[in-house]
């Protein structure tokens, strides 16, 4: 057994790394006040390759694996504090895979190149007001009509809808085509947020505000045959694959961000004195410090294997059921986990910690996002031990 | 045309604890990285690069020492030389420019041998002008720009104590590079870093060299390291917490006493 990235991987993390220190750190607070990530920042990912990396070389692509595009999360979360850039690159890494695999070939030649320069958002708008992670209860309608399809309905929550809906771009969307089969009835599409009939509404975030968060409304909406992603009913299987790459990454993501921040806080309590002797010393600190070091180091462990996991089944060597395991157990305490580390660091710096001028405060709103997003951590528990027990103990069964 | 780049792994902090028991720098555990000057003269011989020219990187280092060859293969060199051997170790500059020179006469032709003007752990700035001497080739150090290069002829810039001279030189030269103060290092891309993986990068022992083995390694370098050692701790300074005037009353006191004034 032997547990390391490849040169490669290294390679990646390094320039990676070097990018965040010079472009991203510097000026990540701001992004609470401007609400965007910079022309300069995205720029500066489009030149490293870090937008849409999954994408195959033929389309402009880095055509990168699971384990490779964890890395990448890893630094950036480690670099940006408020989330934003993290969410940027983890929803377009994550559904550009399943563009890439299950996308035709006219859509990824009209999408790819322009999400891999920047220039077009590519996200995934599943959540309705009434079914978030219960995707089967999704209301949107798709049928076709002539060579196309036409499309009703409304998405909410959902991220980088400015960024689409201004910039360019799209999502990739679920809708019912034949509602009387239920999940076997869902189809799954590519949406672009500027077609006529689209209209966005915005919802101010409890963090990660660098990147919009918001909903639209899709009134008769006609897209092309080949916005279609793999075969039509099959949409529910599908969309799985992307929410499991993502849950990978925010997995990662959220080791990454308790561990920064647990630097921060290591950094402060050697410094900081209270009866005349450093903070670090009090055990109530310490035993903390040693109790969500090696948590968080163990949820590490496990985003990375869930993230190998989904490399495995894409070389044929892996089923989907020990995938969603995987992946459902390293998300499952992702965001708790790291949460509670940063809270704690928080504490340790008394009144700075709560201020907005500490970076901690801006992770943990941002973190505390990933107990939702892309699959509640209740339904990660379900998934679980669904997988352990079997089908028949589904209790919506 | 060819070029050959020559590069150093160096550790990436300069925090780096010395082992005193082997007068070595304790290199376990250590990241390290591309000597910055490397790479500044790695990227201003990617800038003469004609699609027809080759640029070979070379480094005499451990098997770890790949990963810098890597980078320089990810930054646009063509192909990669690693010198790895016992025979190696303990090497001065002097027989590090002797196992340069070796490699780069198996190579064979050359135009221009580029070289940083020094490494960030050494500091000794002089594998680049010793190379040139075994070489018999000119040389122009503390290169901060190739200004012109045409035919057979090229035109430095190269830093001086009052400023910068401009150097024309014929071919084949050594230069010795610095960066200036506005040089930002390139980021390899991902797909640059995923097309190394597939460019040469070969790994030379002292059998593939040859040559007498005592002008090797700590064999043939005329520096002999005796002891390695930490300066001793500074004394705890005296903090002097009092309004100004008494402040300066007490200092002035404190330095009378030590007769420094």
């Amino acid at each position: 057994m032997e547990l390391k990235f490849t040169e490669e991987q290294e390679m990646f993390r390094e320039s990676v790394r070097e990018f965040c220190q010079r472009k991203i750190t510097p000026v990540a607070l701001e992004m609470e006040k401007t609400r965007e990530i910079s022309i300069e920042i995205k720029k500066g990912m489009a030149e490293l390759g870090l937008l849409g990396c999954t994408a195959s070389p033929e389309y402009g692509g880095s055509g990168l694996d699971a384990v490779s595009a964890g890395v990448i999360g890893e630094e950036l979360a480690r670099a940006d504090p408020t989330g934003s850039i993290p969410v940027f690159y983890l929803v377009q890494a994550a559904w550009g895979f399943v563009l890439n695999k299950y996308g035709t070939e006219e859509a990824k030649e009209e999408v790819f190149p322009k999400v891999i320069a920047g220039e077009y958002f590519l996200g995934i708008a599943t959540t309705e007001s009434d079914a978030g992670s219960d995707v089967g209860g999704t209301r949107t309608m798709i049928k076709k009509e002539g060579d196309g399809y036409i499309v009703n309905g409304e998405k909410m929550y959902i991220s980088g809808v400015r960024e689409a809906a201004e910039g360019g771009g799209g999502h990739l969307t679920i809708a019912k085509q034949n509602p009387e089969l239920g999940t076997r009835g869902m189809t799954m599409f590519y949406l672009p947020l500027t077609a006529d009939g689209i209209t966005p509404t915005y919802i101010d975030d409890l963090g990660r505000e660098g990147i919009s968060c918001g909903g639209f409304a899709i009134d008769n909406v006609r897209i092309p045959k080949y916005y279609i992603i793999g075969e039509e009913n099959k949409g529910f299987y599908i969309v799985h694959e992307g929410y499991e790459f993502a849950r990978g990454l925010i997995a990662v993501i959220c080791a990454a961000a308790g561990l920064k921040s647990l630097e921060n806080g290591m950094n402060y309590i050697k410094e900081r004195k209270c009866f005349g002797t450093a903070i670090g010393k009090f055990e109530e600190i310490n035993f903390r410090l040693a109790e969500h070091y090696t948590r968080l180091n163990m949820l590490r462990d496990l985003a990375y294997k869930s993230l190998w996991t989904i490399d495995r089944e894409q070389q044929g060597k892996g089923s989907r059921f020990e995938t969603s395991k995987a992946i459902a157990m390293a998300k499952m305490f992702a965001s708790d986990w790291a949460c509670n580390a940063i809270n704690d660091v928080m504490q340790w710096q008394g009144a700075f910690g709560y201020s907005k001028e500490c970076p901690d405060q801006a992770a943990w709103r941002a973190i505390r996002s990933f107990a939702l997003a892309e699959g509640s951590k209740e339904m990660m528990k379900m998934i679980v031990a669904r997988e352990l027990l079997g089908k028949e103990f589904i209790a919506y069964k | 045309m060819r070029f050959i780049v020559c590069v150093k792994e160096v550790p990436e902090s300069i925090d780096v604890k010395i082992d005193l028991k082997t007068n070595k720098l304790q290199e376990e555990g250590i990241s390290t990285t591309l000597n910055p000057f490397d790479q500044f003269i790695l990227e201003e011989a990617l800038k003469l690069k004609k699609d027809e020219d080759e640029i070979i990187a070379i480094s005499v280092g451990t098997p770890q020492t790949k990963m810098v060859l890597m980078k320089c293969l990810a930054l646009g060199a063509d192909k990669a030389i690693l010198l790895s051997d016992n025979v190696f170790m303990g090497s001065d500059s002097f027989a590090t420019a002797y196992t340069l020179s070796k490699v780069i006469n198996k190579i064979g032709d050359f135009n221009i041998i580029f070289c940083g003007q020094q490494t960030v752990d050494g500091n000794t700035a002089q594998v680049g002008p010793e190379l040139a001497a075994q070489l018999k080739i000119p040389q122009v150090t503390y290169v901060e720009s190739v200004d012109k290069f045409e035919g057979q002829k090229l035109v430095v810039k190269s830093q001086t104590d009052e400023g910068f001279k401009i150097v024309e030189s014929q071919i084949p030269v050594l230069l010795a590079g610095i960066p200036p103060s506005s040089f930002t290092p390139s980021l390899p891309p991902l797909r640059n870093i995923i097309a190394a993986q597939n460019k040469p990068c070969i790994i030379w022992n002292f059998e593939d060299l040859g040559g007498p083995k005592d002008k090797y390694g700590s064999a043939g370098s005329l520096i002999q390291i005796i002891k390695v050692y930490y300066p001793p701790p500074r004394k705890k300074g005296i903090v002097i917490v009092e309004e100004p005037t008494t402040a300066v009353e007490k200092l002035i006191e404190l330095l009378n006493k030590d007769k420094v004034i």
